[in-house]
């Protein structure tokens, strides 16, 4: 018995002997456990796994007789056996009334004409039926078929494990031909939602890193960037919960200043500050002189974008009487910012806010400083009051491949998931894109181009107290006002946590993106040292 | 109340003979007395009233109609709020763009947790109608006034308060 090939072991027109087969054709999974099966061929084999396991339950006499004669000529091909003891149940003559699911099998017939085997057996599920019998079969099929389709998006999964594996040894080619099999099996999963869309985009990133290497990965810091920020901002609670959070933590922090200074390291369109503006507005007492320095990327076409939405932020601010005062500091990597552009004043309250930039600076190449430890440097030279850092709860900074690869997995099956509860068009599909590019940043990209280097809380805490800053508690009234929020989206999965000090949203208790806060320890020392 | 003054205009238009005995009261002469009475109603009968004609759709549109609506669970209201709210949109604004869906939504999570249906819509409103919410109510709100500040960010339809408004019943 060769491969499995065609409905009977005789007649087949290709006759090369298993050893020929390419090994990505065989399914590793079964191979590994002993049986040889052709991955296209697959799915046959299991639907006729699922007749031959009905045809058990309903046959009992009939498998004492097979648990003593059967022969198994060839246990590693899988295929055949299973047709072999299919041909044993069906008897030629008079069809038993449990047995009319398999009237339509010609088996016997196939004995004499094996050329026409392959599509009877191939179309056996519509063929010589009555309609009742039909009926029975279409819900058959149609379990088998779902049972496929998660069968499908597990295999997937395995697919994709192994993918990665094999990008990590550098074996390209087998990845490749993984690539091209998972993409022809793409088309018959359902990719619209749940497994087979996150595959979809993760078999994209692969065929990226695979295919095109040197294709520049997308930026981090670009003006559509923006916009899908936006878009991101608008869909799901992640970006909210993150400002609000920081917002409570600069506000408790500032109370009492008269003078008070923010520096956003990442202004985008600014729609953390309004809420903050209002919150100055109505603090008892009457607001402080606010002045905010915002830091972005130069704009391509000239305009001055940071001075715009500073221009907005102004007018708001006006309109409820706040002391307002913008700066835009454009610079295209947060390294390059020096602490004198900032034109921090000695008298006023420094409140530092960064929303998921920390980690761009943690890409070091071999000549370059650490850059974090430049920056955090400065940042403990201003003497801030509080340091608000929002950083995602996921570890995508491990050198190994495929460390990164199944952890981003995780991580943005489960931000995929709590994504499927928003029903905004087109927020929902232009946030995917958002995702979709963090998630290319992270698997396509190496050495500086990679700038999503998402480390989990633990190590930012260790981090940030090497550096000389201690934690501050966000206190039980940040805790409240991100439980309220959450409970405004109509999505049941969501959940709050706080560990020590610090509050984490998630989705079904997986966290997906962390606040905390932070004060420079004082030091007698530093208050020697000036701005560099 | 809303139903029986309406009646009254509309007894009057029709000519009864019996009010020639009886000192005519007409409430669209008093809106002082109509604004009192207004001032008691929730949102929705507000809206009611609203539609009835011209005169009184001028009186429901008073903001300080709906500033009432909002603070009248919390005594006393945060001082210093109505500039703020005015300059934001105002607070009828509020009400219905900020207020009334979060309260909603928060009514119906506490609904759905407690079981039960509870002692009618304004045991429900003093539950859940506390300082915090109103203050999440106005940060959403003065976020929502940034964005449609200049209509060049993003677009007209992205507001960060339409999670709030789901499936539109006004």
């Amino acid at each position: 018995m060769g491969p499995y090939d065609s409905a009977v072991s005789t007649g087949s027109t290709t006759s090369s002997p298993s050893s020929a087969a390419k090994p990505s054709e065989i399914d590793g999974l079964l191979a590994g456990a002993g049986y040889k099966v052709r991955s296209t061929e697959l799915h046959q084999v299991a639907q006729r796994l699922e007749r031959l396991e009905t045809v058990m339950v309903n046959a009992p006499s009939e498998i004492s007789q097979l648990a003593s004669d059967v022969l198994h000529c060839n246990p590693s091909d899988i295929a055949s056996w299973v047709d072999s003891m299919l041909v044993e149940f069906n008897p030629p003559v008079s069809i038993p009334s449990d047995l009319s699911d398999f009237s339509d099998l010609t088996y016997i017939d196939s004995v004499v004409s094996p050329a026409i085997n392959q599509t009877v057996c191939n179309n056996s599920w519509v063929e010589h039926h009555t309609p009742q019998q039909q009926q029975q079969e279409l819900t058959h099929q149609l379990t088998v078929v779902t049972a496929m389709e998660e069968d499908s998006g597990i295999r997937l999964v395995h697919m994709m494990m192994t993918c990665a594996e094999s990008v990590q040894r550098g074996d390209l080619p087998l990845a490749g031909s993984l690539i091209e099999e998972m993409q022809a099996l793409l088309t018959r999963v359902n990719t619209g939602c749940g497994i087979g869309k996150v595959a979809r985009y993760f078999i994209d990133a692969l065929s990226r890193r695979v295919f095109t290497p040197q294709a520049l990965c997308p930026t981090g810091w670009s003006n559509e960037n923006e916009i899908l920020y936006h878009h991101f901002y608008e869909a799901c609670p992640y970006l909210k919960f993150a400002h609000f959070t920081a917002n409570q933590a600069i506000l408790e922090a500032f109370d009492g200043h008269d003078c008070v200074h923010v520096v956003d390291f990442n202004l985008m369109h600014g729609l953390q500050w309004p809420a903050l503006i209002q919150a100055l507005a109505l603090r008892p007492g009457g607001p402080p002189l606010l002045r905010l320095t915002g830091i972005g990327p130069p704009s391509p076409d000239g305009r001055d974008s940071l001075r715009e939405i500073g221009l907005r932020l102004a007018e708001l601010a006006r309109s409820v009487n706040v002391r307002f005062a913008f700066r835009g500091v454009a610079a295209s990597r947060l390294e390059d910012v020096k602490p004198w552009m900032l034109q921090v004043s000695p008298k006023e309250a420094v409140a530092i806010n960064s929303i998921m930039q920390l980690h761009r600076l943690l890409g070091s190449g071999p000549t370059r400083v650490s850059a974090i430890e430049t920056v955090l440097g400065w940042i403990r030279s201003l003497n801030p009051k509080i340091v608000t850092v929002v950083e995602q709860e996921a570890n995508h900074n491990q050198s190994e491949f495929l460390d990164r690869f199944t952890e981003a997995l995780y991580y943005y099956s489960t931000m995929f998931d709590s994504l499927e509860a928003c029903s905004l068009q087109p927020e929902k599909a232009v946030a995917e894109i958002y995702i979709q590019r963090e998630i290319c940043n992270v698997l396509c990209c190496e050495g500086s181009a990679r700038v999503e280097r998402h480390e989990p809380l633990a190590k930012w805490r260790n981090r940030l107290g090497a550096a000389g800053f201690r934690p501050l508690n966000l206190g039980s009234n940040a805790f409240k006002q991100a439980s309220m929020l959450l409970t405004l989206f109509s999505a049941e999965g969501y959940c709050v946590e706080e560990h020590e000090g610090c509050l984490t949203l998630g989705w079904h208790s997986r966290p997906l993106i962390a606040a905390s806060a932070w004060q420079p320890i004082q030091d007698p020392v530093i208050n020697h040292n000036n701005l560099l | 109340m809303v139903q029986l003054l309406c009646r009254s205009k509309f007894q009057r238009g029709m000519g009864h003979e019996e009010k020639e005995k009886k000192p005519r009261f007409f409430i669209n002469d008093n809106t002082d007395i109509l604004m009192e009475i207004l001032k008691r109603l929730d949102g929705r009968s507000l809206g009611v009233a609203a539609c009835v004609c011209r005169l009184w759709r001028s009186v429901t549109w008073n903001d300080s109609l709906w500033e009432h609506l909002c603070f009248r669970h919390i005594s006393p209201p945060p001082p210093g709020v109505r500039p703020v709210v005015v300059a934001l949109g105002g607070y009828r604004r509020l009400y219905m763009m900020c207020l009334r869906p979060v309260l909603s939504r928060l009514g119906q999570k506490k609904r759905g947790l407690g079981g039960s249906g509870g002692g009618g819509d304004s045991d429900l409103v003093g539950r859940v109608w506390t300082r915090d919410s109103v203050q999440l109510s106005l940060s959403l709100f003065c976020v929502d006034y940034y964005e449609r500040l200049d209509g060049r960010l993003g677009d007209a339809s992205t507001s960060s308060l339409m999670f709030l408004c789901k499936p539109v019943n006004v």
